[in-house]
């Protein structure tokens, strides 16, 4: 029973320390101070993805919208110029044999 | 050819949105931990959704027709696939230049990517029926159309209930002001630029059902 309540004490006074050196700090659990940093990274050592520049990335995805939008639509103004010709040109096959 | 008294106006008005579109992305704060290539989410997720609502078009479109045998729903359907053909490439091929960056990968055969890759599939199957199927085509690829629709729910939710790094649906509600006013006027205008497009190419298959027609009248 002693051991017991001694251990609940020396729990007890080192939680309570530990909590005012945090509330000393002003810093909590939750706001984790940064690293300090022991070493420089190479470069070449960074994981693939933080190596990539983004901007030729963001180009590439805005160019392609921009060239298959204007492309679908100069696709579709092409067959309807075509059909409109083929529609002109057989109307007019039709007024002259006087069937319309 | 005839078309609707609105479509110069709106065509006019999409064109200013487009122009004024990449000052507002431009201007969007960097996200903190994609940083620039985070401005690719503002046309890859507005084709996206345009992406899915052509394939709903498509889908509902071919039921009329299945059921109602108007040619107009068939027409309709025809162009709302090309659609999903155009506006699902966007997507498949904006999201893996984002990807490439975000994830450290170009692709992964995750449910939301491999879903999304087949609704588009499923479209491209209907093109090529339509374009060599001969007689009868336009039956079968409405019945082909209906799984494709049947695709959608699947393809929105997938990121919900399977494992995936994709980011869920819970992004676009949670989005601020700064995130969120870029993003929902570029799906304007990419909902203003589907509507045109549409209307654009049931223009051209009436054009070509007219042609027809007069083939008819030629031949009689």
């Amino acid at each position: 029973m002693i051991r017991l309540l001694f251990l609940v004490v020396i729990l007890f006074v080192r939680g309570a320390g530990s909590d005012a050196l945090l509330l000393g700090q002003g810093v909590g659990p939750a706001d984790p101070q940064p690293q300090q940093q022991e070493e420089f990274v190479p470069i070449d050592e960074l994981p693939a993805q933080d190596q990539l520049p983004a901007a030729p990335l963001l180009v590439a995805a805005y160019s392609f919208v921009a060239l298959a939008l204007f492309a679908y639509v100069v696709s579709v103004a092409r067959r309807m110029a075509t059909v409109q010709r083929e529609l002109e040109r057989l109307e007019s096959d039709l007024k002259r044999s006087g069937r319309t | 050819m005839h078309m609707p008294k609105w479509f110069v106006p709106a065509t006019v008005v999409c064109g200013l949105m487009f122009a004024v579109a990449p000052v507002l992305i431009a201007q969007a704060p960097y996200e903190s931990t994609m940083g620039l290539v985070q401005k690719i989410f503002y046309v890859h997720l507005p084709s996206a959704w345009v992406f899915l609502l052509s394939a709903i078009v498509c889908g509902v479109a071919s039921i009329r027709y299945l059921f109602g045998g108007n040619p107009r729903h068939d027409r309709t359907a025809w162009a709302a696939a090309e659609l999903v053909v155009l506006f699902g490439a966007i997507t498949l091929i904006t999201g893996p230049l984002w990807a490439r960056k975000a994830w450290g990968v170009w692709w992964l055969w995750d449910v939301r990517l491999t879903s999304s890759l087949m609704g588009w599939m499923v479209a491209v199957a209907y093109m090529l029926l339509r374009k060599y199927g001969g007689p009868g085509s336009e039956k079968l690829g409405a019945g082909l159309a209906l799984f494709g629709m049947a695709n959608v729910p699947f393809i929105y939710i997938s990121v919900n209930y399977w494992r995936t790094i994709h980011p869920t649906t819970s992004v676009v509600p949670t989005l601020p002001t700064s995130f969120g006013l870029p993003l929902w006027f570029s799906a304007v205008t990419f909902l203003l630029m589907f509507v045109l497009l549409l209307r654009l190419r049931v223009g051209l298959e009436e054009q070509r059902a007219r042609l027809d027609g007069l083939y008819l009248a030629t031949d009689e």
